[in-house]
């Protein structure tokens, strides 16, 4: 990452947290430049979220609203990258969500390994894409956030308002989704 | 094509971590959240620097939903027997108008949850004592939590985890229902 000089001598500040301390200031400058920097890895999460460009769109513009919103509450020594995915998730969640009217039988979990869901054979990106974005809700959530964002079981259980051992039976039907759809081995 | 990357062809992947994360988005969205932003800063002035966003009473609201969903799973298993079961009355409604600005109202959900707290009193009936008690007790706990958070979200009404808050406790609010009026009848 791009370290800028600070006007204290000797002192050497990450641009990101430096533009995020301007922002909680109030400058609009700031935000957008962290907009800039990171508006193309938030809208990947929401497009393959919802399927849908336009509302990933809206997803993208309340997301980083809401963080505006809220960057007292970030914590500098975290990732703002990641920070922006939890409100995005939450977003995407927030327009979606249904009122249940049912207690729903959790799935029976697995122990599952983390891995880099690596393909026996190569497949071309598009059909990948096409693959994912066919997946039921739940799977596709939990393959998006852990399998292409690389965040842990435990991340995107809570990213996500889950049980841990949901998210694992949720990527585990995944894995068995895809296989069939690409007719490829999935490790 | 046995090639991960031919540059002839489409690009073809062996993992999904390769998957592009960074995709920009089809037009600049800066506009839109400019003007929100502009909007933020001529209602409220300078920024609040408040490190803890929700007050007392909200965090009492909070841990009241926690308490009351522990309830609420408890009634779901032990009204009825074998376990927690899905019981679907109806389609989920539109997901927009659920979490319109003010909360529930979607129709279809009104009209199926005045129906069942219409019928709440004679099925409970039909529950032994300490379960119509337990009942009780959580829908009184989830309706003080709706209300709280309610008056919190009516002082913050962007605030987008009252929001989700306030979804789970009708959530939790319907699985008690829903739970009392599919165990009529049944013993324990």
């Amino acid at each position: 990452m791009m370290t800028v000089m600070a006007s204290s001598p000797g002192e050497q500040i990450d641009w990101v947290s430096g533009l995020i301390q301007r922002a909680r200031k109030g400058d609009s400058h700031a935000f957008e430049r962290l907009y800039r920097e990171f508006s193309g890895r938030v809208y990947s999460l929401c497009l393959r979220m919802t399927r849908d460009p336009a509302q990933a769109e809206d997803c993208v513009q309340e997301a980083f609203i809401n963080a505006w919103r809220a960057l007292d509450r970030f914590e500098v020594r975290s990732s703002f990258s990641t920070w922006l995915h939890r409100i995005a998730v939450n977003v995407v969640l927030m327009k979606r969500r249904r009122v249940s009217y049912g207690l729903e039988t959790p799935l029976e979990s697995e122990q599952l390994e983390q891995s880099d869901w690596q393909l026996d054979t190569p497949v071309e990106e598009s059909e990948l894409e096409e693959a994912i974005a066919g997946l039921p809700e739940g799977a596709r959530d939990v393959l998006v956030l852990a399998g292409i964002y690389g965040y842990s079981h435990g991340e995107t259980a809570q990213m996500l308002g889950v049980a841990e051992g949901t998210c694992k039976a949720q990527l585990h039907r995944a894995r068995k989704l895809l296989k069939e759809r690409l007719n490829v081995g999935l490790n | 094509m046995n090639t991960p990357n031919n540059s002839d062809g489409p690009r073809r992947i062996r993992s999904l971590g390769q998957l592009a994360q960074d995709i920009p988005p089809p037009r600049d969205l800066w506009p839109g959240i400019a003007a929100e932003i502009a909007k933020d800063a001529q209602g409220a002035g300078a920024r609040s620097r408040d490190a803890n966003p929700l007050t007392r009473p909200q965090w009492a609201a909070l841990a009241a939903v926690v308490a009351a969903l522990a309830v609420g799973v408890w009634v779901g298993r032990n009204v009825i027997p074998g376990g927690a079961q899905s019981v679907p009355i109806a389609d989920g409604g539109n997901a927009q108008d659920v979490v319109a600005a003010a909360y529930i109202k979607d129709p279809r959900y009104m009209r199926d949850r005045a129906e069942l707290v219409r019928s709440l009193d004679a099925k409970l009936k039909t529950l032994p004592p300490e379960t119509q008690q337990k009942v009780l007790t959580s829908l009184e706990t989830i309706r003080k939590s709706i209300a709280d958070i309610q008056a919190a979200l009516g002082r913050d009404p962007g605030n987008a985890l009252l929001q989700e808050l306030l979804v789970n406790s009708y959530q939790d609010e319907m699985r008690v229902l829903t739970a009392v009026h599919a165990a009529e009848g049944q013993e324990i």
